[in-house]
């Protein structure tokens, strides 16, 4: 990895996250995000060189989403993408926008992630998305009870779903912290089973508490280059370093490749970083669900056995642990799809920064890693830092 | 030997669109009072119909200032529609124009009737038509026709 | 305008968005769907790199990276690899119609797939408790096809006692 210059996170901002906006429409959403990140990076819209747009195709059904909201995202007169890659959009906007002023085509970047998922089918959207030869009559959105009984086989049904359901608890205790947090449903850890037992089934033993929520929403997040840092003397957090790994297949089984594992390998190995849960402070990981979030958390952190399962059970995971993950709540209090992996990008900067007020974590971050779900079973993965990286020369060729 | 052949495919989804609290103050005007709404940049001086939350050009807020535009204005552009979609809002050949209402400075896209499409021109003098039955969407307009009696003399926006 | 005094109306505009589409299938789908439709065959593809089947088969083996050139008839029974119960009625994307639930979708490895190559459809079966991994079950190929995947109606459990073939065909 080599970068003509380092690039940096000055300033972030997002909509309310919520079931229900019909008080504004897109682009008026979406400016509400823009107006905070622009605020935040005590920047004006002038300032801006580049506007990165994204969210997923078909979920709303307006083709070429990007015409309309000019008129409330500051493109007009800009240079621009728009960027779709499924349920990673957010934070492939993130890639992109270290990639446009690492490169020095641009000073500073702003990248917007939305949707607007009340205003259309999500599950259905998603089948759309598969092969539609073979199987887009079977698929069912990205529903799946079979990440669910994986854990159930290896770590036994009872342990499993506890652990599941603590998990599920944590990510609540920490979105009750985010007043933008959507879901915020004030769950109590002495009924977790019945809570678990009560909640309606979706697919398999994946519950409607396990899931992720259904939210409207929009996150801007402005980049800067390290010139720009200097002459704005803004807040940054560094980005280290970004990695994507793709797939195919859509299911998991046998030998098939983790891309949670690949993506944390490569990136670590590149970044020096040997004992993740030491060297990094805070993790803010797309979890789709509560039982991916337990199976993953082992695989991004290079873990071994049952080593995950008792970093929930030893409430290591909790804001104010050692290993605090999705302060903010995650994906399951918050799930506006476009927006939801930028979102993971923009809470992990306001980590680093020092921003994120009420669900700010008590130990010192000097680094922050957020990830990105999508496609499928594809992993994006971003590591930030408080310290100014050294820019390396590309070593692999 | 080439195995391959078509299929048929359909994609079917239940959508619903949200005007939000500017574009149903707009909507609900065009049908229940036949007034057409939009705002003022108080910083640019632009006059937006429909109506919008924010000014693109310098970012201000603009809901604190309604103006009232007029129904009739002036064809800034236009195109004769002759391919015929099943999802058109008439059979063709018919005339999408480009509405510059008077007191407005973006026009709005519209039918408009004039008899014989080739007679479509810029700078034609327009008048809105409204819909017997109205429902909130722009097509509470049912069409724009020509009026030729009309001009252009000092319209300026009547404030809300 | 009159003062408003209620709460302000919001206006949604509701609409089922339907577009129809045609897919070329390629020569390789090609085959496979033509072989299902024509000879109630189930053909997967081979990399000559790799030995593994892709099933439905692709053009390229997904892990060497090289054209999967060879052909091979995989047999319409195997036992369950997976399965899913589906209690969340989602919408039929083909019709914008919601499903009918609980069903079943399993994934299954045909007697004779190399690698991880399990054939996913719908599993036609009453009691849900009978629905386990390694469980034997066979394709029931629809009367009428078309080369889709509604070519296959869905799995049945093979049970001991029944005569081979039986159930196939007819609606139970
Ligand atoms: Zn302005
Ligand atoms: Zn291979």
């Amino acid at each position: 990895m080599s970068k003509n210059r380092n690039a940096a996170i000055i300033g972030s901002g997002m909509s309310e996250f919520s079931s229900h906006r019909e008080d504004v429409n897109q682009p008026e959403m979406i400016h509400e995000a823009v107006i905070e990140a622009l605020r935040d990076a005590d920047i004006a819209l002038e300032d801006v060189d580049c506007l990165l747009h994204g969210n997923m195709e078909l979920f709303e059904m307006v083709h070429q989403p990007d015409m309309w909201h000019v008129l409330g995202d500051g493109a007009r007169g800009k240079s621009g993408l728009r960027l779709t890659t499924g349920g990673t959009t957010g934070i492939t906007l993130a890639c992109a926008a270290d990639n446009l002023v690492a490169s020095g085509l641009h000073d500073v970047v702003l990248a917007i992630g939305f949707e607007k998922l009340q205003e259309g089918h999500t599950t259905g959207g998603i089948t759309n998305m598969a092969d539609p030869l073979w199987g887009r009559s079977l698929q069912t959105g990205a529903l799946t009870g079979t990440g669910a009984q994986k854990v159930i086989d290896e770590f036994g049904e009872e342990r499993a779903k506890l652990a599941a359901m603590k998990y599920r608890t944590i990510m609540d205790e920490h979105a009750m912290r985010n007043e933008k947090a959507h879901r915020r449903l004030r769950l109590e850890r002495q009924y977790i089973k019945e809570t678990a037992d009560n909640s309606p089934p979706l697919v398999g033993e994946l519950r409607m508490i396990h899931m992720c929520s259904q939210s409207d929403g929009a996150c801007a997040v402005v980049f800067a280059s390290e010139e720009k840092v200097r002459a704005l003397g803004a807040n940054p957090a560094w980005i280290v370093d970004h990695e994507t790994v793709h797939r195919e297949e859509t299911m998991v089984f046998g030998s098939m490749l983790s891309t949670q594992r690949a993506a944390a390998e490569r990136l670590f190995a590149r970044a020096g970083i040997a004992n993740p849960r030491g060297d990094i402070d805070v993790f803010e990981m797309y979890d789709p669900s509560a039982w991916w979030g337990v199976d993953w958390l082992r695989d991004f952190l290079l873990l071994e056995g049952d080593e995950h399962l008792k970093m929930i059970e030893n409430d290591e995971i909790v804001l104010d642990g050692p290993f605090p993950v999705n302060p903010s709540g995650g994906v399951i209090a918050s799930n506006p799809i476009g927006a939801t992996a930028l979102v993971r990008v923009a809470e992990a900067a306001m980590q680093v920064r020092g921003t994120a007020g009420a669900h700010q974590v008590s130990k010192p971050v000097r680094r922050a890693l957020a990830s990105g779900f999508g496609g499928t079973l594809w992993t994006v993965l971003m590591l930030l830092s408080k310290e100014k990286p050294e820019r390396r020369v590309n070593t692999h060729g | 030997m080439n195995d391959a052949f078509v299929i048929e495919g359909k994609m079917a989804l239940p959508y619903q669109y949200f005007a939000g609290a500017v574009g149903s103050k707009f909507l609900v005007a065009l049908r229940d009072e036949k007034q057409i709404l939009g705002v003022r940049c108080s910083r640019c001086g632009m006059v937006f119909v429909p109506p919008r939350q924010s000014c693109e050009r310098c970012f201000s807020a603009l809901t604190e200032h309604w103006v009232r535009v007029e129904s009739t204005g002036e064809v800034t552009g236009f195109t004769v529609v002759r391919y015929a979609e099943p999802y058109q809002p008439k059979k063709p050949p018919y005339v999408l124009a480009l509405i510059k209402l008077d007191g407005a400075d973006t026009p709005i896209a519209h039918l408009l009737e004039c008899g014989d499409p080739g007679r479509a021109r810029i700078g034609m003098r327009v008048r809105a038509v409204f819909a017997g039955e109205r429902r909130a969407n722009l097509l509470a307009i049912a069409h724009f026709e020509e009026d030729p009696a009309g001009t252009q003399e000092g319209h300026s926006p009547a404030r809300l | 305008m009159a003062e408003e005094t209620s709460v302000p109306e919001r206006i949604v505009s509701r609409q089922v968005l339907a577009i129809p589409q045609r897919f070329s299938t390629g020569p390789v789908m090609g085959r496979f769907l033509r072989e299902l439709r024509d000879h109630k065959r189930i053909m997967a593809n081979k990399c000559p790199k790799c030995g593994r089947h892709q099933l439905p088969p692709r053009e390229v083996c997904a892990v060497c990276h090289v054209e999967a050139t060879g052909w091979e008839e995989l047999p319409p029974e195997g036992a369950i690899r997976d399965f899913d119960v589906v209690y969340y009625a989602s919408p039929d994307p083909l019709t914008g119609e919601t499903r009918q639930v609980p069903y079943v979708l399993c994934w299954v490895d045909l007697d004779g797939t190399q690698g991880d190559a399990p054939l996913w459809h719908l599993l036609n079966v009453e009691n849900l408790a009978e629905v386990r991994r390694g469980v034997r079950v066979r394709v029931v190929f629809a009367d009428e096809r078309h080369g889709t995947t509604e070519d296959i109606r869905h799995f049945e459990i093979i049970r001991e006692e029944a005569s081979p073939g039986a159930g196939t065909g007819a609606e139970s």
